[in-house]
């Protein structure tokens, strides 16, 4: 009995110390809240990049560079993750643990809501006093402008992008040598392709029905037929949107009709991207229509000669600018948070974002040593010069993402037609806009 | 047992009762609250009244996948239930006692351990497992000669369920199987010396004394792992996000997503107070048969 | 009394067999059942050696190999790597804390509750019984803004205490009920014998009630233990600061990402399991050293 109730002692103190231990709570690097006059300062600084990305890369060298250049300054940096942001940044920027500057996510639902809610500093002003707007191509501030009702391409800067992604082909050249099929230029010729390797029993598209990577290649074919109005439309709610319109049919019947011509594969319904990503590092697909958050993956894993490029035929493909730098309206730190966005705009910085396999906003294709790196930059500038950039389907209606998925699996197994599909997608973003 | 005896044990209860208020009654009254409004999260709840429930009671497809959830309630819950009653039973009675307790608690670890793997981890896994290109499953089928049952198993709508339902049974048969095999330690060994004297069959002897000794173990696992069920968004979320085509969809999708996704909070907050209210009065049926059939023992 | 109505011949007082007690014969039908069952631990495990595969290799081994191939050789990178960049030593003892103190006061509060609820019958108890099962059935979504409000208010709002409390009421909302299903049952005789002895209640709970309940209570501090340390979302809303995480919300960083670096993930997997398996592996020697209900005399 004795040593029983010792054993029930020992719980219970260890339970105790627990309490007391948890209540003090993490320490918090102390005193910046007060950000006492002469003391040193710290920049609390938030972002979700893994390390190894062109981002972080870059953003670890401006670190660098501004506590080089602000002496007594120092930078905390915390990495976070995605989905941590997602689903909390409304609760931490609401609270006294805001951070003083962090990466954030473009959007209406992201951004956009909290412009409106103001727990977002407006950064017009800083705009135009360093000169973002200049460095910062027309098609992709978009983004970065939320207007009095956190609609993006607003009037007001609430976040400063510092790199862009954009979607196209890239493709396994060893698998077209052996095949003798051409490398494709007109969209008649990426059908051919398409027919002649589905033709030799090998499935040319990877695709994943689960994610991004299907709704986007519908998208991608509806904005083949479509303009910058039409785009601006869906995005913005400039104007009706019809579902059953000559790009929107177009689109779900091809899609349709290319799982059934064997173009994409019908089991690729439950593959998520990270399958179908695999599956082309690993060879098994010709081609993948997918973003350049790829290229440094498979530059780094992929043992085959590989290449890039645009979707054939069309003026408009996905992209837009990257996340944000956003200053919560609860930074302690404003003036150290518009320095150190200047700093990753910095050419140099810049430099590094390319030279990692990423994409700058402000490129120079000149600086960058990496053929396909540049090839990569290069196409990204011609598209920005033609406004090519046609943001992502799921953007306009919260939610919309997973409608998307569940209405792209049901063209693959064929388990709904293109009109119901498109019928459904009507309900779904017409319930969903902004009331 | 007299009144002023039951009031005595009042102040056990209490400790329990403010934590309760404190965390979960003045939350879940801040969540009808909320139902009652239009609200992203953050800033001023605009009051809409019942708006959020007009909306829900039209909502079709939220009520169309209730079917799903049914499904699941067999996955999660009878089907390890059973499973686990039988190897609770088998471990305790025929492996703990011929070969040793030693045995039967490795082989009750390997059986309890898929408890432990963080479910996102799990349905990565599982996709590998079902994948319809080289997926384990496949491969397996092809290599004793099975080929024609090779299938995308989470791409078929007609299998998706099923194969959600699997997964969900490797994942929670250890959960039962655990509490049943403590609750055996309490039944008095020598009800099964007596019946085995007597010649009683081992099923004879799961019927009429596994079964009635642990009874009060069983309700308890039958209704917990029903409620988890109800809450079961994030297994589904990881192996198939609901799909294909919204074949593997349940309720407590919608509540996540209305909260997280679209950041609809007042009207997540809706169906979160539907479904709480929906398992509290299965849950207080459930309870009451329970007392009544242990009552009558 | 419970024991007394099985079917079976009610066995005399017999002496009872001492721990030497003779194992029972192993006949052929015995090895079958144990084969079958080995059977099944090594299925419910092919899961863990895939994570496992996959943590031991490189990125590029496992982009052109795929997931299912057998790592070239080990490569302890991933392992090292996901160590320092989520700071895991750190995460390790917020978990373990948190976990913990979860787990023993859950245990107590729920051995409380349950006494009050099934030995005490306070009047009302199935309402209570059902009030309190609230906490489990309630969607933890609908919680979030409330409690996140709730707890900034009071200060605690990225503090560990803050996820402490929340999981004390939730875990113990299971453990209430299980153990008040269990209490009902009690042998009535027991408790009459210690009051005539002049035991007040108190001390009729920590000597006679929670030594027979044991096996029980001990299932219960596995169970809290390994639940909280899974706990994902409240978790991630509550501590804002790295240094205040858990491991599992560490895990989470490396999910929802665009690309998902599946070594990486299986690693963190394996670093997350092991604490929880350990735990279990030293609770299992306790767990299967239960008492029976005839033992106390």
């Amino acid at each position: 009995m004795f040593s029983k109730r010792k054993g029930v002692a020992v719980l219970a103190t260890l339970a105790a110390l627990g309490m007391t231990a948890a209540a003090c709570g993490g320490d918090d690097g102390g005193g910046n809240d007060s950000g006492g006059g002469t003391q040193a300062k710290v920049l609390k600084l938030w972002h979700y990049e893994s390390p190894d990305s062109a981002m972080a890369i870059a953003w670890n060298q401006a670190i660098r560079e501004f506590q080089a250049s602000h002496p007594g300054v120092t930078v905390k940096f915390e990495e976070k993750g995605f989905e941590q942001i997602q689903k909390t940044a409304p609760m931490v920027l609401n609270s006294k643990d805001a951070p003083d500057i962090m990466e954030y996510n473009k959007g209406n639902a992201t951004a956009g809501l909290l412009s409106k809610q103001g727990l977002l500093t407006d950064l017009t002003p800083q705009v135009s006093k360093h000169g973002w707007d200049r460095v910062i191509p027309a098609n992709v501030q978009t983004i970065a402008k939320y207007d009095a009702r956190g609609v993006m391409g607003g009037d007001k800067w609430y976040g400063i992008p510092n790199y862009a992604e954009y979607l196209q082909v890239f493709y396994n050249k060893d698998t077209f040598e052996k095949n003798n099929i051409k490398v494709p230029a007109t969209f008649e010729e990426f059908t051919a392709a398409l027919d002649a390797f589905a033709g030799k029993g090998i499935t040319p598209l990877a695709n994943a029905g689960a994610e991004y990577m299907g709704q986007q290649y519908l998208y991608q074919l509806a904005l083949s037929k479509a303009d910058s109005t039409w785009v601006s439309n869906y995005e913005r709610y400039t104007g009706k949107v019809d579902f059953h319109d000559p790009a929107w049919t177009y689109a779900a019947t091809t899609f349709a009709d290319w799982v059934k011509k064997g173009y994409i594969a019908k089991n690729s319904v439950s593959l998520k991207a990270e399958d179908a990503g695999q599956a082309f590092i690993s060879g098994k697909f010709p081609m993948m229509f997918s973003g350049s958050w790829w290229f440094g993956r498979i530059a780094k894993e992929a043992k085959f000669d590989w290449g890039t490029f645009a979707w054939p035929g069309s003026q408009l493909t996905l992209g837009s600018g990257g996340n944000i730098w956003v200053v919560p309206q609860g930074s302690k730190n404003k003036d150290l948070a518009y320095e150190f966005i200047d700093a990753t705009m910095r050419q140099g910085v810049q430099n590094t974002l390319a030279n990692s396999g990423g994409v700058p906003v402000a490129a120079n294709a000149a600086t960058v040593s990496d053929p396909k790196a540049k090839e990569l930059i290069q196409n990204y500038n011609a598209l920005v010069q033609r406004n090519g950039l046609a943001y992502y389907p799921d953007w306009p209606v919260p939610g919309f993402y997973d409608t998307l998925v569940s209405q792209t699996q049901k063209l693959i197994n064929g388990s709904a037609s293109p009109d119901k599909v498109l019928s459904d997608l009507q309900k779904a973003y017409d319930s969903g806009l902004p009331k | 047992m007299k009144t002023r005896d039951r009031l005595a044990y009042l102040p056990y209860l209490a400790p329990g009762m403010v934590l309760f208020i404190g965390v979960i009654a003045i939350p879940f009254a801040m969540n009808i609250g909320i139902s009652f409004t239009r609200w992203a999260g953050v800033g001023t709840p605009d009051w809409i009244g019942l708006g959020n429930y007009r909306e829900l009671a039209e909502d079709s497809e939220f009520w169309a996948s209730f079917r799903h959830q049914f499904a699941l309630v067999f996955g999660m819950s009878l089907i390890p239930a059973a499973i686990g009653l039988v190897l609770a039973s088998v471990l305790t009675e025929v492996i703990g006692k011929r070969f040793g307790p030693r045995t039967a608690s490795v082989l009750r670890a390997c059986i309890y351990l898929p408890q432990l793997l963080p479910i996102v981890v799990a349905g990565i896994v599982w996709s590998w497992i079902m994948a319809p290109e080289g997926g384990a499953a496949n491969a397996l089928l092809e290599a004793v000669g099975l080929d024609s049952l090779a299938h995308d198993w989470l791409g078929d709508p007609k299998t998706a369920m099923w194969s959600v339902m699997v997964v969900m049974v490797w994942f929670q048969i250890g959960f039962p199987l655990v509490i049943f095999m403590s609750g055996l330690q309490r039944v008095d060994p020598s009800l099964y010396e007596a019946a085995e004297i007597d010649g009683a069959s081992w099923w004879r002897r799961f019927w009429h004394i596994t079964l009635t000794q642990i009874r009060p173990e069983i309700f308890v696992v039958l209704l917990i792992t029903a409620i988890y069920s109800l809450k079961s968004f994030p297994q589904i979320y990881v192996l198939t996000k609901g799909g294909p085509g919204g074949a593997t969809n349940v309720p407590s999708y919608y509540s996540y997503q209305n909260f997280f996704e679209k950041t609809d909070v007042g009207y997540g907050a809706s169906i979160a107070t539907v479904l709480t209210l929906i398992t509290i009065v299965l849950a207080a049926g459930f309870i009451r048969v329970q007392n009544k059939s242990l009552e009558e023992q | 009394m419970t024991l007394l109505k099985a079917p079976a011949k009610q066995p005399a007082v017999r002496p009872r067999p001492g721990p030497a007690r003779r194992r029972a014969r192993r006949d052929p039908s015995s090895y079958v059942v144990l084969a079958a069952l080995i059977v099944l631990a090594v299925m419910m495990l092919i899961p863990f050696v895939i994570v496992a595969f996959n943590a031991l290799k490189t990125p590029q081994e496992y982009s052109s190999n795929g997931p299912l191939s057998v790592p070239d050789g080990l490569y302890l990178d991933g392992l090292k790597d996901f160590w320092t960049r989520v700071d895991y030593g750190q995460k390790l003892i917020n978990s373990v804390l948190i976990s913990g103190t979860v787990a023993i006061v859950g245990v107590f509060l729920s051995v409380l509750n349950a006494y009050a609820l099934g030995i005490g019958k306070v009047r009302g108890r199935l309402w209570v019984l059902v009030l309190i099962l609230m906490a489990n059935l309630l969607p933890q979504e609908s919680l979030v803004y409330p409690l996140y409000f709730l707890f900034k208010k009071a200060g605690l709002y990225d503090t560990r205490l803050s996820v402490i409390i929340v999981f004390i009421v939730i875990q113990s909302a299971f453990g209430t009920y299980l153990l008040s299903s269990v209490l009902a049952a009690f042998p009535r005789p027991l408790l009459e014998a210690a009051r005539i002895d002049g035991a007040n209640r108190w001390q009729i709970l920590w000597r006679i009630v929670v030594p027979i309940a044991r096996p029980t209570i001990i299932v219960l501090l596995v169970f809290y233990f390994i639940w909280t340390w899974n706990e994902f979302l409240i978790p991630l809303v509550m501590l804002v600061s790295n240094e205040n995480q858990t491991v599992s919300v560490a895990l989470g960083v490396l999910q929802g990402q665009r690309l998902m670096d599946a070594t990486m993930s299986s690693a963190s997997a394996l670093l997350g399991i092991v604490p929880t398996l350990a735990f279990f592996l030293i609770f299992q020697r306790t767990l299967s050293r239960g008492i029976t209900v005839g033992a106390i005399k």
